[in-house]
C-alpha cells in the first residue's frame, strides 16, 4: 500500500480509535436500541412484521437518525483543529484530502455501530417475535419478508451518511465547540424540517405536483422517505410505486454524503487563507 | 478478548473476516433490492383452514345434500390470513369495489376449486354439485363456465375447470360458454350496497304485517260449538266442530289435555285448560288453526325426548353421525308444551297466556304460525324450564308477546323468514335465540335481564335484520353470527357486552351502546363488515377487539361517534380514534389521558399506523370519529332514570339520509335470499359462541343451546 491510501488508512485507524475510546456513543447506541425498541413496543407493529414495524418506524427515524450522525459529525474535524492536533498532522505527509476521507470513513463505521446495529437488533427482534394473533387459522407471510426490513436498513445508513458528512462540515467551519454545537443543531433543523418546508412553498407558490417524485429527491429526508416508500412499505400495496424516482433519491443521499467532505475538504485547505483575506481586507478598510 | 489496537496491523484472520462480513453486508443489502418479495406464491391450504367470506355456506340448500358453491382462497400482500370465498363471483366481486384492496392489499395468489374430476353436474333444484372436492388451481389458469344452468342458492354461479375439455364436457351438458379469468374477473356481479341490506328490514315488517292481517281473517270464524253447552269438554267440542267454524270456550277451568285435528278455531273468553302434568296441554295437528283467549297451564316438565334424538341417530336419520343439528331438532323438537304444533301451518295464536314448565309454544315440521298477545310465564330458574317458543323448520311470525323466565324467551331452528317484533323479553336464558335460521327480521323487541344475552344467533346463517331493539342489563345485548346481516337502530344499555360484531360482510349502524361494561367486540379475524354511525357513550370500555387484522370502523369519512374520542387540540374528527388503545379508551374516563395523546411519541406512532391495516393485528381505529351523536335523543332517553324501552322510529327515517358512499359499498357476501331453499339434513360447523375460539367448533359442539 502506498500514496494517498496509506494517509487515509492512518487518519481512519487514528479516527475509530478515538470513537471507540468515546464511551459517549456506546450511550448514543444504547440510547436509539431504547428508543426503537420501545417505538415498536409501544406501536405494536413490530408484533405482526416487517413492513408494520417499518411503518412505525419511518417518522421517528427521520429525526432520531439525522441526530445520531449529528452527534457523531459534529466535532470530528474541530476537535483536531481546536487542540493544534491537526496542526501537527498536516507535518506529516497527509494531505487534506487524505485526512477528510479518514476522518469521515471512521465516522461512517462508527454510524453503522451506532444506527446500523440497534436498528438491526431490533429487526432480529421483529424476526423472531413477529406472528399471527391467532394460529387457529392458516397464516402466511404476505408480502412480509426481512428483505424488505434489510432494504429499510440500507436506506437508514444512508441517510445517516449524508447527515454524518454535512455534520463534518459544519463542524470544520466551527470556531468552537460550543458554535459546532449550535451550527449542528442548525443542520439538523434545516436538514429534519427545512427541505420539505422549501417543498411546501414550492408547491405553494405553484409548482406542479408532478414535480414531487423528482424534488422530493433532493434533500436527504425527502430522498429517504421516498425511498423507504417505494421499496419497502409500498411494496404490500398493489404494483404501482412512483412515490419518488429511486436512482435521483440515492443520487441524491450519495451526492450530500460527498458535498458534505468536500465542503470540510475545501474548508480545512482554504479555510485559514479565506480568513487571512477577509482580514486583509478589514484591515484595509479599517484603515 | 485482545485489546483492540487500531495501529497494529490486523492479522490476516481478522482482515479475511472483517472482508468477508463486509462482502456478505454488500451481497445481502443487493440481494434484497434484486429479490422480489411477491415472487414465490403461496401454495394452497386446506380450506378448512381458511376464513371465509362470501356466501354462506350453512344455507339449508347447501346442508340439503351434494350441492355446493365453488370456492376459491386468496392470498393477500397484507393479509395474514388466507381468505376463502364460497363462489368465484364473491371473490370477482371484491376485485373491484377497493374497499378490499385498502384492507388487505392486493391479491399475492388466488387458487379456485376446479372441477375436472369431480363429476360436476346439477341437483333437481339446479344447484351445482359435484360428487367429489375439487383441485385447487392458480385462478389464472383456470378456465370458467358462465352462463350455464348450474346455480348456487345466491343466483347464477360460476364454474372453473383445470382443462378447456373438461369445462367444455360441463358446456355440453348444462350450457353456458368457457372464458378465461379476465373476462371472469372483467364482469360485473351484482354486490348488496348498504341500502339492499338496509331495506330488508322495512320489507318484511310488511311482510309480517301481511301475514297478521291474513290470520285475522282466518282466525275469524262463525261459532258452531260453545264448550259446557254443546259439547262436555274442549277436545269433545273441537272434534265435534265442523271446519272452519269456531268453538267457543266460556269463561272457567278445563282440566284436560286436547288434540286439535280439524282446522277450527278455538276461542276462550277468560277459559284456563289446565293439563294433567304429563304431556302437552294442546296438540294442534291440523292447518290453519286458531287459538285465541286461552290460559294454559299444567303441562308436563320434560324439556326435550332424549329417546327420539338417539332414535334418529339410529335409526332412518342421517347417516353421518354425530349431527349435531338433526340431534337438536330431534330432541327439543320433541318436549313438552302448552300448546305443541306438528306439521300445521297457519297456526294462529292469539291472545294467549302460557304457565310453562317446558316449552310454551312448540312448533315443528313446517308449522308456520303467527303469534300475536302470547305471554309465556317460564320456570325461574333457566335449567328448569325450556323456551317461551321453541320453533323447528317452522316459519313464526310474533308480535306483542311477552316472554318471562325459562330457558330462551325464542328459540328458532331452521326457521328462515321468522319475524318477532314489539315483544318483550324479562329473565330468560337467551332472549331469542337463532340457529341456522336466515332472513328473519328481530324488530323493536325489548330485552331485560337476561342471563346470557337478549340476542343471539349462531351457526352462519344469511340475511338476518336486527332492528330497533332495545337490551339492557344483561350479559350481552346483541352477539349476532353468519354473513350480511344487519344490525341496526338497537339500543344496548347497561350490559355487560352490548354488542359484538361476529357477522361478516354485514352492517352495523345507527346502534347506541351507553353504560356498558364493553361497548362493542370486534370477533371475526378477518374484518369484512361496516361499522359505522353507532354511538358509544358512558361505557366502562368502547369497544375491544379479539385476535385479527386491524379493524377499520368508518365509511369513507363517516365514522362512529364514541364519547371522548374528540377530546384534545385538534378539529372534531381529523384525528383517528382507536378505542382499543390504553390511552384513547381512557379518554371519556380520564381527561388526563388528553394530555398523553397530545405527546409527539403518540403522534408520530399514529401517524401512518392505518397504512397497512391488513397486516397489523387486534385493534380498531375510527380514521373519522364524529363530532355529535348520531342519535341524541335516543342516548338521552337511555341513559334517563327508570326509562322505559327507547323506541328507535328507524321506519321513519329517510333511506336517502347518507346514502352519498352506497354505490360503492360492497358487501362481500350476496347470498340474497340464500335460505329460502330445501330443508336439508347435514350440518358442518356450528359458532357455539361468535368468537374465535369457537368459530371452528365443530359437530357435536354443545352449541350452547
Amino acid at each position: 500500500m502506498t500514496g494517498p491510501l496509506v494517509g487515509v488508512a492512518t487518519v481512519f485507524r487514528r479516527e475509530l480509535a478515538t470513537v471507540v475510546r468515546t464511551p459517549g456513543y456506546a450511550v448514543l447506541a444504547a440510547g436509539l436500541l431504547v428508543a426503537v425498541g420501545g417505538l415498536l413496543a409501544a406501536g405494536g407493529g413490530g408484533a405482526t412484521g416487517f413492513v408494520p414495524a417499518v411503518v412505525d418506524l419511518l417518522l421517528p427515524t427521520e429525526a432520531l437518525v439525522p441526530l445520531a450522525a449529528v452527534v457523531l459529525g459534529y466535532r470530528a474535524l474541530l476537535a483536531d483543529g481546536a487542540s493544534g492536533e491537526l496542526a501537527v498532522i498536516r507535518t506529516y505527509p497527509v494531505r487534506v484530502g487524505e485526512y477528510v476521507a479518514g476522518v469521515l470513513l471512521a465516522r461512517t463505521v462508527a454510524l453503522v455501530g451506532v444506527v446500523g446495529v440497534p436498528y438491526a437488533a431490533v429487526g432480529v427482534g421483529v424476526w423472531l417475535t413477529a406472528a399471527p394473533d391467532t394460529g387457529i387459522f392458516a397464516t402466511h407471510a404476505g408480502i412480509d419478508s426481512p428483505l424488505l426490513y434489510l432494504r429499510f436498513l440500507a436506506f437508514v445508513l444512508l441517510l445517516g451518511a449524508a447527515y454524518v458528512s454535512l455534520a463534518a462540515a459544519v463542524s470544520a467551519v466551527a470556531a468552537s465547540r460550543r458554535s459546532a454545537v449550535a451550527l449542528g443543531v442548525l443542520a439538523l433543523v434545516a436538514g429534519v424540517l427545512g427541505g420539505d418546508l422549501l417543498l411546501l412553498r414550492s408547491l405553494g407558490a405553484g409548482a406542479s405536483p408532478a414535480s414531487i417524485p423528482g424534488s422530493l429527491a433532493l434533500t436527504p429526508n425527502g430522498a429517504f422517505r421516498g425511498l423507504t416508500f417505494e421499496h419497502v412499505i409500498g411494496v404490500a400495496f398493489a404494483p404501482e410505486g412512483g412515490f419518488v424516482s429511486t436512482g435521483r433519491a440515492v443520487g441524491s443521499l450519495v451526492g450530500w454524503t460527498l458535498l458534505g467532505a468536500l465542503a470540510a475538504g475545501a474548508t480545512l485547505a482554504y479555510g485559514r487563507r479565506v480568513d487571512a483575506a477577509i482580514e486583509r481586507v478589514r484591515s484595509g478598510l479599517a484603515d | 478478548m485482545a485489546v483492540f489496537d487500531p495501529y497494529a496491523d490486523p492479522s490476516r484472520t481478522l482482515r479475511i473476516a472483517l472482508a468477508a462480513l463486509l462482502l456478505a453486508a454488500v451481497v445481502a443489502t443487493a440481494g434484497a433490492f434484486a429479490a422480489d418479495p411477491e415472487a414465490a406464491a403461496p401454495s394452497p391450504v386446506a380450506y378448512d383452514d381458511v376464513v371465509e367470506l362470501g356466501l354462506s355456506s350453512e344455507t339449508d340448500a347447501l346442508m340439503a345434500g351434494s350441492a355446493r358453491v365453488p370456492r376459491t382462497q386468496v392470498f393477500y400482500s397484507q393479509l395474514q390470513y388466507v381468505v376463502g370465498y364460497n363462489g368465484v363471483e364473491s371473490f370477482a366481486a371484491t376485485l373491484d369495489d377497493g374497499r378490499t384492496e385498502r384492507q388487505f392489499g392486493y391479491p399475492i395468489a388466488a387458487y379456485v376449486e376446479t372441477f375436472d374430476d369431480a363429476r360436476p353436474g346439477t341437483t333437481g333444484a339446479g344447484l351445482f354439485e359435484s360428487e367429489r372436492l375439487g383441485e385447487w388451481t392458480p385462478a389464472d389458469e383456470a378456465v370458467y363456465v358462465v352462463g350455464s344452468e348450474a346455480r348456487s342458492p345466491a343466483g347464477e354461479t360460476v364454474v372453473p375447470f383445470r382443462e378447456r375439455g373438461a369445462a367444455e364436457a360441463f358446456v355440453a351438458d348444462h350450457g353456458g360458454r368457457v372464458v378465461d379469468w379476465e373476462t371472469v374477473r372483467g364482469r360485473s356481479f351484482d354486490t348488496d350496497s348498504a341500502a339492499t341490506v338496509r331495506a330488508m328490514a322495512p320489507e318484511r315488517w310488511a311482510a309480517a304485517d301481511d301475514r297478521i292481517a291474513a290470520a285475522e281473517r282466518r282466525a275469524d270464524r262463525p261459532v258452531s260449538v260453545v264448550v259446557g253447552e254443546d259439547e262436555p269438554t274442549v277436545e269433545a267440542a273441537v272434534a265435534a266442530a265442523p271446519p272452519n267454524t269456531t268453538v267457543v270456550v266460556p269463561p272457567g277451568t278445563y282440566e284436560e289435555t286436547l288434540t286439535v285435528n280439524e282446522s277450527v278455531t278455538v276461542a276462550g273468553d277468560d277459559a284456563l285448560i289446565r293439563g294433567d302434568g304429563n304431556g302437552s296441554v294442546i296438540t294442534v295437528r291440523a292447518p290453519d288453526v286458531a287459538i285465541t283467549g286461552v290460559t294454559v297451564d299444567g303441562s308436563g316438565g320434560q324439556t326435550r325426548d332424549p329417546d327420539a334424538a338417539r332414535e334418529g341417530r339410529e335409526g332412518g336419520g342421517p347417516a353421518d353421525g354425530g349431527a349435531w343439528d338433526t340431534n337438536i331438532q330431534l330432541g327439543y323438537g320433541h318436549g313438552d308444551a302448552g300448546i305443541r304444533a306438528i306439521d300445521a301451518p297457519g297456526l294462529v295464536v292469539d291472545d294467549v297466556a302460557v304457565e310453562a314448565n317446558a316449552s310454551g309454544l312448540l312448533l315443528r315440521e313446517g308449522s308456520h304460525a303467527v303469534v300475536r298477545d302470547l305471554r309465556v310465564d317460564g320456570a325461574d330458574e333457566w335449567q328448569d324450564g325450556f323456551m317461551g317458543i321453541t320453533g323447528m323448520r317452522s316459519r313464526v311470525t310474533v308480535t306483542d308477546s311477552r316472554f318471562e323466565g325459562g330457558r330462551d324467551g325464542i328459540y328458532l331452528h331452521r326457521a328462515d323468514g321468522s319475524v318477532v317484533r314489539n315483544s318483550t323479553f324479562t329473565d330468560n336464558r337467551y332472549g331469542a335465540h337463532l340457529m341456522y335460521t336466515g332472513d328473519a327480521l328481530l324488530a323493536d323487541n325489548a330485552f331485560e335481564n337476561e342471563l346470557f344475552a337478549g340476542i343471539t344467533v349462531m351457526t352462519r346463517p344469511s340475511g338476518n335484520a336486527i332492528v330497533g331493539n332495545d337490551v339492557r342489563n344483561s350479559s350481552a345485548g346483541i352477539q349476532a353470527s353468519g354473513t350480511r346481516t344487519y344490525i341496526g337502530y338497537n339500543t344496548l344499555v347497561g350490559n355487560g357486552l352490548g354488542f359484538s360484531t361476529s357477522s361478516r360482510g354485514s352492517l352495523y349502524e345507527r346502534n347506541v351502546a351507553a353504560n356498558n361494561e364493553v361497548g362493542v367486540r370486534a370477533t371475526t379475524v378477518v374484518p369484512s363488515s361496516r361499522v359505522v354511525a353507532n354511538d358509544f357513550v358512558g361505557n366502562a370500555e368502547h369497544a375491544t377487539a379479539g385476535a385479527g387484522a386491524l379493524r377499520i370502523w368508518a365509511d369513507g369519512d363517516r365514522g362512529n361517534y364514541w364519547e371522548g374520542a374528540n377530546l384534545g387540540t385538534h378539529e372534531p374528527g381529523e384525528r383517528a380514534y382507536r378505542p382499543t388503545s390504553p390511552v384513547d379508551g381512557a379518554l371519556h374516563r380520564h381527561v388526563a389521558a388528553v394530555a398523553v395523546r397530545e405527546s409527539p411519541a403518540v403522534a408520530l406512532l399514529d401517524r401512518l399506523r392505518g397504512t397497512v391495516p391488513g397486516a397489523r393485528s387486534g385493534s380498531i381505529t375510527d380514521p373519522a370519529p364524529a363530532a355529535a351523536p348520531y342519535s341524541p335523543e335516543r342516548i338521552d332517553a337511555a341513559l334517563a332514570p327508570n326509562a322505559g324501552p327507547v323506541h328507535a322510529d328507524w321506519r321513519a327515517e329517510p333511506d336517502e339520509r347518507d346514502g352519498s358512499t352506497d354505490e360503492n359499498a360492497a358487501m362481500n357476501a350476496r347470498d340474497r335470499d340464500a335460505t329460502s331453499g330445501g330443508i336439508g339434513r347435514e350440518t358442518r360447523r356450528v359458532d357455539a359462541e361468535p368468537t374465535v375460539t369457537s368459530a371452528r367448533a365443530t359437530t357435536g359442539g354443545a352449541g350452547g343451546a
